[in-house]
Parts: structure tokens; C-alpha cells; sequence
């Protein structure tokens, strides 16, 4: 039987280590966040350039993704082993608040003057076809314990991108928050992030490799996402 | 990486003009835009926390230095403090925002007001960050030793760019007829100052010195447009071809490219930029957060506090809050100069033994710069 020292000193190590993939990951989406800023998109949107035009093409290119998205969580849910059963609980909770998100992205863009079946009939870009088929090849694997690194990337984008966003589209182009609904509310839901990633952390049988990775798996994602923004005004 | 000659901090210096200012009386001293108090400063006041202040003016606004003048003071006090002539300084760097003129360079006005040299000059201009960029300087100098004694000073003298000659008659008006937020805010936020550092070839005779352990300064500007600018409408700062210069300084001003603006969404992300940066060094090895003894961080919201202590805490990035040194709450926000008037301060007050470790840590919004120090206590002998 183990010793109360050595439990306290294995609950000291996970503590260590979740912190640590913690750091990775809080490096990982600064790298990312900074990306951002260069895409000729986010530059525009924050230089107060933005058309409607291209605030249009930003709701429809991301659709394509969102759509995807509670699809991939769920299939991540679905390698997950008995072992882990709280992990899969909770990716299937993810699943489910997210799975009628991209319904709220083609409200948005006809309120922005855009047409439903256009946003409906889109294509995915080249950055979210990669985008895409890497959440799906990472899900696929049996107990994707990585693809918390790709959810540390969205979920991010979600509670620290997403209002400023929103209200910087709303302001320049003189729209209705009707046409920003998807990205304003984002912005208000996902501020219990980190705690709820800690708690994700804890339930996985984390090691170094592990964490090397999760780190990976979110600058892949970070860097095709940025790749799906950069698409937009290259089309 | 070990230096190749060491160089040791023997000396600081802070001047700080004048009395402290309390809040209520901050626009006898800045004055008043269009005649009228204005309708942001206590609010910009409970976000940086900053209860006062100094400035080299009169209560008419009339100065009463110059931004060289607050530089030789903080100068002459860190070589009484080294124990140095000030005739025998051989490299003389120089850290300001914004200088007395606009050329030359602010060193050569420090220079001749300290009367001493001939000496090597470098003239430093950024934000914050060129209080690093110029103790950089003074420590290669000494460390390859080709200086045995330098000086690095930063000062800032802007209260003068928040009298109301700078906005009144400028395109920097609010929905209410206020002044835009992005200029009002550092009205309510920076104020005057000098600070210096004495580097040498030797520790000093009696008492502390502190041996640089390195500098490390890191700019993300290729990633980021202006975030505090002045020179450039705020819809222009990323068009360098319609700075102030060539609209011709009348149209700069009518059009408010003249005033010191901040971008307040763009800072949200530089902040976490530079926790980023602080972060990798912790990942990397090159901070070891437990090691640190006392630190000294160039921070004035007061209100972001607590959200990056949070975050540096759940990434094992955190040192010790009994370890933070910061006096911006009585001293103010002088720019550049904060963090060797926080280092005088923290020598002064807190008792520094041999073998603790300081590091400072200045973060510029400017572009997206932050810079680190870390030293090493030592005594006479080196240890």
C-alpha cells in the first residue's frame, strides 16, 4: 500500500506536469494569437478596413468549420477507452453545447445581407480542409488523449478573439448585433476555460510524451487555422 | 552564458521633480482640456491604481526641467551612490520616449548637461523597453571591455504632452465632446521622472552591488501594428507614409497625430504576448522562478493584476508575491524610468543580501517588446 508521502509526492509530480503542459500550451496560443494578427483578414478587421464583403466571406469560410466541430469532438468521445470515462463525458458534453453553433454563424450572415443557401452550399477552404481532415485523423487514433491541445486553440479563439471580434465587425460595417451573434456569444460563455482544461488535464494519464503531444497538436491547429483565415482573402 | 568581463550595478540614482501630486489636484498641473474637468480620469485612476505623481511643472504648467535635466540628476546621484567621478565615465547611454528635441539624440542633450567627457555616447529611443536598450549598451561596453565605467540613464518628461495645447484645436474629440479615451488615458497615467544605473568593472568597495547576469530584450513588432504611438492618427499608425512628417506638422496636429494614444483591444493581446515571452523563458530554463528573490515588474493596471498572477500560478510560472517590489502607486508611471526608480527604491527599502537573485521585467507596449535583467547580489569581494 502506498505510503501518504508517495501519494502526495505522485499528486505533487501530476500537479507539476499539468502546469507545465499548461505553460506549453499558454506559450502555444500567445505564438498563435500573434499569427493572428499578421492575417491579412484580422489585420484589416483591426485596422478598421474591413468590407462587408469580406466580413461575409469570414461567416461563411467559418461555417464550414464549425459545422465539423462538435463531429470531431464526437469521434474523439468515441476512441476514448472505459478507463477514461470521465474524459469521454465530458467531451460528449462539449459535443453537445456545440453542436448547433454553426446554425447561429448562417443567422449571422444573412443578417449581415447574406444569402442562406450561400452559406449552406460553401466549400471549405484550403486552410479548413486541412484544418478538417487533421481533427479527424487526430480523433480517429485510439484515446486521443492530444486533441485537447486543438480544443486549447478553438476554445480560445472563443473566449479571448471572439467579442473583440465581433464588436470591431459591428462597428466598422454599422451592423446589427444580430449579425455578430455567433462571435459575441462565444466571448461571454467560455470564460471558465482554464479550470475546465485543468480538470481535463487531471483525468488523463498525463507523461512527457503526452504533453510534447498535446503541445504539437495545438500549434498544427493553431497554424491550419491561421492557414483557413489567410485562405479567405486569398480566394 | 558567462560574461566575458563582469559587470556589476554599483550604483542608482532617482530623481522624481518636485512634490507629489495627489489625484484631485493632477489638472492644476496638466490643465484643463476646453476649460472643463475631465470625464474619464477616475475611472483611469481605478484601473492603474496610481495614487500620485510628480511633475516637472509649476501648478501653471510651466516646467520647471528639462527631460536631460531629470536624466543628469538621476545620473549624478547613481555615481555619488558608486562612489564614482563622473569625469571618469567613458560610456554614456541614454533611454527617454520622448526627448527635449527632436534631433539630435537625447544622449548628446544628457551629455551636455552633465558637462563631463569627452565620452562615447548612444541614444536610446523607444518606450519603456529603451531602459533595457540602454542598460544593454552600457553593459557590452563594460563587458568587453571597452569602458571601465558606464552609465545607463531613462527619464520621461510627459506631463508637457498632456497640457491642453496638444489637444485643444486637435481631431482627438468624443461622441460627448470629450477627449477620445485613447489619448485621455495616458494623461491619467504617465507622469515625470528620471532614473540611472552605475555599471562597472568592480563590485563597489562597501555595501551591495548587483552583478548583471544578462539582458534579454525580445520585440514582436513584426507581429503586432503600434499599440502606444504618437506621430500618426490612430486609422493611420500602420501607414507610415501618412506619419506626421509628411502631412507637415500644422495638418499633423489639426488632424490628432500628434497626441500619445494607446490601443486598448490590441493591448489585451500584447499583455498576453509578453506573459507568452516570460513563459517560454520559464520553459526554456533561462528564469527559474523559484530562484528569484525579489522582483521587479513595470506594471501599471492595477485591475490586471490578478488575472496574470492567476495565470501564472495554473503555469508554474509564478514567483512569490512576497517577492514582487513596486512603488508606481506612490511614484507614478514614469515610462522608461520606472524600473531604475523602482530599483533605487527597492535597494533603499528592502534589505538586499549577497547571493539573492532580482530580476526586472519591463514590458513595452510601444510595439510589442519585453525586456528582462537578471543580477546577482554580491559584496565587496565579488560574492
Amino acid at each position: 500500500m502506498a505510503s501518504i508521502e508517495t501519494l502526495s509526492q505522485s499528486a505533487d509530480a501530476q500537479s507539476l506536469q499539468v502546469q507545465s503542459v499548461l505553460r506549453k500550451l499558454a506559450i502555444a496560443w500567445t505564438e498563435f494569437e500573434a499569427r493572428l494578427e499578421t492575417t491579412p483578414l484580422i489585420r484589416k478587421l483591426n485596422r478598421g478596413q474591413l468590407t462587408i464583403e469580406e466580413y461575409q466571406a469570414f461567416l461563411l469560410n467559418l461555417r464550414q468549420q464549425v459545422v465539423e466541430g462538435a463531429c470531431w469532438i464526437s469521434r474523439a468521445a468515441s476512441n476514448i477507452s472505459e478507463d477514461y470515462f470521465e474524459l469521454r463525458s465530458t467531451l460528449m458534453q462539449h459535443a453537445q453545447t456545440e453542436h448547433r453553433d454553426y446554425q447561429m454563424l448562417e443567422a449571422d450572415f444573412v443578417a449581415a445581407g447574406g444569402e442562406l443557401q450561400a452559406i449552406r452550399s460553401a466549400r471549405k477552404n484550403i486552410g479548413s480542409e486541412a484544418l478538417s481532415a487533421w481533427m479527424y485523423q487526430q480523433a480517429s487514433k485510439p484515446n486521443p488523449f492530444s486533441m485537447i491541445g486543438a480544443m486549447w486553440i478553438i476554445e480560445g479563439l472563443g473566449s479571448q478573439k471572439a467579442r473583440d471580434w465581433g464588436k470591431a465587425a459591428l462597428k466598422q460595417l454599422d451592423l446589427p448585433e444580430e449579425a455578430a451573434r455567433f462571435l459575441l456569444y462565444h466571448g461571454e460563455n467560455d470564460l471558465e476555460h482554464m479550470e475546465e482544461f485543468q480538470e481535463m488535464l487531471t483525468l488523463m494519464p498525463l507523461d512527457e510524451a503526452l504533453i510534447e503531444d498535446i503541445v504539437m497538436c495545438a500549434r498544427v491547429t493553431g497554424r491550419l487555422y491561421a492557414l483557413q483565415l489567410e485562405e479567405i482573402t486569398n480566394a | 552564458m558567462r560574461p566575458i568581463q563582469p559587470v556589476y550595478i554599483s550604483g542608482t540614482g532617482a530623481f522624481l521633480p518636485g512634490e507629489p501630486i495627489p489625484n484631485d489636484q493632477m489638472e492644476a498641473y496638466i490643465g484643463l482640456v476646453h476649460g472643463r474637468p475631465s470625464s474619464v480620469g477616475r475611472r483611469v485612476l481605478r484601473w492603474n491604481g496610481i495614487e500620485t505623481r510628480h511633475y516637472a511643472l509649476d501648478r501653471d504648467g510651466l516646467p520647471n526641467h528639462s527631460n536631460a535635466g531629470l536624466a543628469a540628476e538621476a545620473a549624478r546621484q547613481a555615481a555619488d551612490n558608486a562612489g564614482a567621478d563622473l569625469f571618469e565615465l567613458e560610456h554614456l547611454a541614454a533611454a527617454t520616449t520622448q526627448g527635449d528635441l527632436l534631433v539630435p539624440g537625447h544622449a548628446a542633450q544628457l551629455h551636455a548637461e552633465l558637462g563631463c567627457g569627452p565620452l562615447e555616447i548612444a541614444s536610446f529611443q523607444s518606450v519603456c523597453g529603451s531602459a533595457l536598450m540602454s542598460a544593454k549598451s552600457g553593459f557590452q561596453a563594460v563587458r568587453t571591455g571597452e569602458a571601465r565605467q558606464a552609465c545607463a540613464s531613462a527619464s520621461e518628461l510627459s506631463s508637457r504632452w498632456f497640457r491642453p495645447e496638444f489637444f485643444e484645436g486637435a481631431d482627438l474629440t468624443g461622441r460627448k465632446g470629450n477627449v477620445v479615451l485613447e489619448a485621455e488615458y495616458l494623461r491619467w497615467t504617465l507622469s515625470d521622472g528620471g532614473g540611472a544605473i552605475w555599471m562597472t568593472d568592480a563590485p563597489k568597495r562597501d555595501g551591495i552591488s548587483l552583478r548583471i547576469d544578462w539582458i534579454d530584450i525580445v520585440s514582436l513588432a513584426h507581429q503586432f501594428d503600434p499599440c502606444m504611438w504618437a506621430g500618426a492618427r490612430m486609422s493611420d499608425r500602420h501607414d507610415l507614409l501618412r506619419s506626421w512628417s509628411f502631412l507637415g506638422p500644422q495638418a499633423a496636429f489639426q488632424t490628432g497625430a500628434i497626441a500619445l494614444q494607446q490601443d486598448f483591444t490590441l493591448l489585451k493581446s500584447i499583455i498576453r504576448a509578453w506573459v507568452g515571452v516570460y513563459l517560454k523563458k520559464v520553459d526554456e530554463g533561462r528564469i527559474d522562478p523559484a530562484s528569484i528573490d525579489h522582483l521587479l515588474v513595470h506594471y501599471s493596471a492595477k485591475s490586471l493584476r490578478e488575472e496574470i498572477i492567476r495565470l501564472l500560478e495554473d503555469t508554474g510560472g509564478m514567483i512569490d508575491e512576497a517577492r514582487w517590489f513596486n512603488n508606481l502607486r506612490t511614484v507614478g508611471n514614469t515610462g522608461s524610468a520606472s524600473i531604475w526608480i523602482m530599483l533605487n527604491a527597492l535597494l533603499n527599502e528592502r534589505p538586499v543580501k549577497p547571493g539573492e537573485r532580482l530580476l526586472a521585467v519591463v514590458p513595452e507596449s510601444g510595439r510589442g517588446l519585453v525586456g528582462f535583467m537578471q543580477m546577482t547580489a554580491v559584496g565587496p569581494d565579488g560574492e
